[in-house]
């Protein structure tokens, strides 16, 4: 899969290409020299806002690679997901460089193998875990995920010195608010029919915008914009206009695990959505401005995330609904990471809901950061082509 | 006109040569650590038509004969439409693989699924068992038909369940009960995959394991239902693969098979 025309300038040009991490690693070190402390994070359920707010950098902890599983698992039992063993084995392998220059760690309960791992690594640095409501609907949840917000606030603002005001985390809502806007406008263009990005070009892009602030992306966004326009004025885009179209959702999926992108791609797709933690998730809704509770603003914003952590997460399937209409897919092809039982479990609603609402077929896909399945995935990638 | 339909399998190779609406000519052979070789093995000296491939290898393969290919789906789709035309559902159990397939009346492929990578409930899951009852497969088959009180073998897992299987024998089960035991407990997971997609009669049971009757009786008894198992198997992918060929309206393209085949290893059967 390729665009129609030679030498097409990719979205985000620097030494970087293909490089997220790399690009991320090194936007995190500037502003590290510059004297800003490092957060880092391992979940979208982090408050950013708040965050920032404390005059720190966030910094996504790696999680997405074979390569340290082996390690973990001399601890951590081999049945369990990827991301938790990729995670725990950076740490006790000392290999991930954002962890190295993390001045604390923030983390939620989300599942009970990231929970668990938790408690492992929690001696490590500075840890603040944070209890996150699973019933997101009920009354009380928004008052406690706020009550915890606030906790996290404070030891913040602790371990760092430093004072997050109201005032800040309004200001930081409004940035984010207008970066999620920026990006999904460029997510718009993937969503063209042709599409005009190709899936990694997102990927990128969603990777750095997760740790850049929006000030810092301003540049970024107008050469992304004008590279985008010429792109349209020539007629360039990814694929070919009969090539499937495909909506990714699931699991977060990153380093090793974004060999399920380049199998479809293989196979003749082309992926114009990535609907997961990792891809457009983190920007697809907004954060109410000027409530005078900033605090209880960001708490009921994260509690809209529909992770399959939370239950009955209703709002996947009308979140499913909006992308679908947005991006025009012809497929739906989940990815669930080995031993992700709620996404695993959720799958069964997620299919029925692209076949019987949607009139959509969809392929699930149960796989880890090895490479041993690429041919199994490839024979089931294809036949979903097929039956197109 | 000829067409050709390869299927390279992880277990074996299948190739089907069709002519003016028949199939003339069936070759299979072990697919070994060079299924290269093997496939050209087995076109040497095959009529001169366009191929298409299916099965694992078939990216390997359309590299080096530059021939189209097609998924194991598609393939199963069309073989199984061919012989029989009334199929609405296809079980497929091959060395690696557990296929289920639904068809629309008008035979286009409507649902399908796949097991997970592990080869659990396949037919290297019955190799290794048979060998660890210390059976070929034929008497593993037999002597699981011989008995009506089976042992339930609860692991999935190959590595697993080979490990019940030695610990049951050492227990003294009867070899018979095991094998019927093992039988049952892959008919049962088949019929749960086939229930995924919508089983509508007529059933075809394709693919290697398919040769296995007791197989068959053990999955018609979980399923409540008939299903028919063609002559000859697995040459469904490969028979679907020759009438894709047959219907391509491209020039006939074909390739120096036979100057490349370098090795005479692979022996392979013809019928």
């Amino acid at each position: 899969m390729k665009f129609n025309a030679d030498n097409v300038k990719p979205l985000i040009e620097d030494e970087f290409v293909g490089e997220a991490a790399k690009r991320a690693l090194q936007y995190i070190q500037g502003k590290r020299s510059a004297g800003m402390p490092v957060a880092g994070i391992y979940c979208g359920y982090a408050p950013m806002e708040v965050i920032r707010a404390a005059g720190a950098v966030p910094a996504i902890l790696c999680a997405f690679a074979n390569k340290t599983i082996a390690a973990a698992e001399a601890v951590l039992p081999a049945n369990l997901c990827p991301l938790i063993k990729s995670s725990y084995g950076f740490i006790i392998t000392d290999s991930c460089p954002f962890f190295g220059i993390s001045d604390a760690v923030v983390a939620e309960t989300t599942c009970d193998g990231k929970k668990k791992m938790f408690e492992l690594i929690s001696h490590y640095k500075p840890m603040f875990v944070m209890d996150l409501p699973q019933l997101p609907d009920e009354e009380e949840a928004q008052a406690n995920w706020a009550a915890m917000i606030t906790k996290l606030k404070g030891f913040l603002e602790k371990t760092f010195k430093t004072e997050a005001t109201s005032e800040r985390i309004e200001a930081e809502i409004k940035a984010t608010n207008v970066k999620n806007a920026l990006m999904n406008r460029v997510f718009d263009y993937a969503a063209k029919k042709p599409s005009l990005l190709k899936w990694s070009e997102t990927y990128e892009l969603a990777f750095l915008a997760q740790v850049a602030t929006t000030e810092d992306l301003q540049p970024i966004f107008q050469e992304v914009f004008r590279t985008i326009k010429e792109r349209e004025e020539k007629g360039v885009y990814y694929g070919t206009p009969s090539s499937p179209r495909v909506l990714v959702t699931g699991c977060p999926v990153g380093g090793d695990s974004t060999k399920v992108y380049k199998i479809i791609e293989e196979a003749g797709g082309v992926v114009v959505a990535m609907d997961s933690c990792t891809g457009m998730k983190p920007f697809m809704t907004a954060i109410e401005e000027d409530t005078g509770d900033p605090i209880a603003a960001v708490a009921v914003r994260y509690l809209q995330l529909p992770c399959s952590c939370m239950t009955p997460n209703l709002r996947r399937l009308t979140e499913m609904d909006k992308i679908i209409a947005r991006f025009q897919p012809d497929a739906v092809i989940e990815v669930v990471l080995h031993a992700c039982h709620s996404y695993n479990i959720e799958a069964y609603k997620i299919m029925n809901h692209a076949k019987e609402i949607h009139n959509l077929p969809y392929l699930k896909i149960e796989t880890d950061y090895s490479d041993g399945d690429v041919e199994q995935i490839r024979t089931r990638v294809e036949a979903l082509f097929d039956s197109l | 006109m000829t067409a050709l339909g390869l299927d390279i399998g992880s277990r074996t190779i299948k190739l089907v040569v069709w002519e003016n609406g028949a199939v003339v000519l069936t070759r299979k052979a072990l697919t070994s650590s060079d299924p290269l070789a093997v496939c050209r093995e087995l076109l040497h000296h095959t009529p001169p038509g366009p191929l298409v491939a299916t099965g694992y290898g078939r990216h390997l393969v359309k590299e080096y004969l530059r021939c189209e290919t097609v998924s194991e789906i598609k393939a199963f789709a069309l073989g199984a439409r061919a012989v029989f035309h009334s199929c609405r559902t296809i079980l497929d159990i091959g060395g690696q693989d557990t296929k289920a397939i639904s068809l629309t009346a008008d035979g286009r492929i409507d649902k399908f699924h796949m097991n997970d990578k592990c080869a659990a409930g396949t037919g290297r899951f019955l190799e290794i068992m048979a060998t660890a009852l210390g059976l070929s497969l034929g008497d593993f088959m037999a002597e699981a038909m011989a008995t009506e009180t089976p042992h339930p073998i609860n692991s999935m897992c190959t590595v697993f369940a080979e490990s019940e299987v030695i610990s049951t024998i050492a227990r003294g089960t009867p070899r018979p009960a095991i094998a019927l035991g093992i039988h049952q407990s892959i008919a049962s997971r088949t019929v749960s995959l086939l229930e995924r997609v919508a089983v509508t009669d007529d059933i075809v049971f394709a693919g290697g394991v398919a040769l296995n009757g007791c197989m068959q009786k053990e999955i018609e008894k979980a399923l409540g239902r008939n299903v028919h198992v063609p002559p000859d198997p697995q040459i469904i992918g490969a028979l679907g693969c020759a009438l894709l060929a047959a219907k391509n309206d491209e020039p006939v393209k074909r390739h120096d098979y036979d100057d490349k085949v370098k090795s005479s290893r692979g022996k392979a059967r013809e019928s």
